[in-house]
């Protein structure tokens, strides 16, 4: 059982096993980069959040042990844990400026950049990069679905906070309706409820309601 | 909501109510039976839920921005570490 695998391993950090403690963090830091994506505003705040969230673990780990608070699963912890620093991060930032450029961004080498892409040519395996664009596959396809991908990456953009959240739990990442409801610290009937007004709101968003569907249902 | 109907004993209101526990399965028995009866008589309802199934199905298709696996991240979270 996964979760007996996940306590095993917090039982061992809790005793100073480090190493132990690293395999826990690389059986769930997607999950909780995801999770955590879905609320604060950047790449870089998500990628800052999970690793607070691991660090609060770890610190919980020397206090009150695994006893997760009563918290269903290993995951649920867990990611009560992370929501929580990322509407702390999210409200730090509101009415923060927002810079989306990074100051020194990739591909800015100039001619020294050039000249190693070059180096690099005599041992690329193109093979390997030509099938990673889709070499050999139906190019309609993956047109289709990067362009579906796209879609719904927009959508979920113009989404609220909330919103993604849930949508994120329960449609991206695959959490159980009990699972998502403890992360999200509400009842069940309050977090299905929340799921489907957030799934009204992606269809919304996406613009996959005809106008005749949409003057009959409002 | 204006031009619903009732159709199998439910509304379209309540359909749409429903679409998230039918989606995932939580509608059983009388209800999921009703909701099967509206929607096979409803062309509104038919659609709507339709577009609301693959928009659902869109997003559970979505990969997220960091799929790959990245040691980097538990190296980084090991150092930040208390000692």
């Amino acid at each position: 059982m996964p979760d007996e695998e996940d306590l095993n391993l917090l039982e061992r950090a809790r005793g100073g096993d480090r190493q132990a403690f690293g395999v826990f963090v690389r059986r769930h830091q997607q999950l909780v980069r995801r999770s955590v994506r879905a609320i604060v505003d950047s790449d870089a705040d998500a990628d800052d959040t999970a690793q607070d969230t691991f660090v609060q673990v770890w610190r919980a780990l020397g206090t009150d042990g695994a006893d997760k608070r009563g918290a269903s699963t290993v995951r649920a912890w867990l990611l009560t844990i992370a929501r929580r620093a990322a509407w702390r991060k999210h409200r730090r930032h509101v009415g923060e400026p927002r810079f989306t450029e990074s100051l020194d961004a990739p591909g800015d080498g100039g001619d020294e950049g050039a000249s190693h892409a070059i180096d690099a040519a005599s041992v690329v395996d193109w093979g390997s990069l030509g099938e990673a664009a889709g070499w050999g596959q139906n190019p309609e396809a993956r047109a289709a679905l990067a362009e579906q991908r796209a879609r719904v990456q927009a959508a979920m953009a113009r989404l609220g906070a909330e919103e993604r959240e849930v949508l994120t739990l329960r449609d991206v990442l695959g959490l159980s309706g009990p699972e998502a409801a403890a992360a999200l610290g509400v009842g069940l009937a309050a977090e299905k409820s929340r799921l489907h007004r957030a799934r009204l709101a992606l269809l919304g968003a996406l613009g996959a309601v005809d106008v005749t569907a949409v003057e009959v249902l409002s | 909501m204006k031009g619903e109907r009732n159709i199998g004993g439910l509304w379209c209101h309540e359909v749409l109510a429903g679409l998230t526990l039918f989606m995932d399965g939580d509608l059983v028995g009388d209800d999921l039976d009703a909701v099967k009866v509206h929607v096979s008589g409803c062309d509104t309802c038919a659609r709507f839920g339709g577009a609301f199934a693959r928009a659902v199905s869109a997003l559970r298709a979505s990969p997220a921005d960091h799929d790959e696996e990245d040691d980097d991240f538990a190296v980084g979270v090991l150092d930040a570490l208390d000692p």
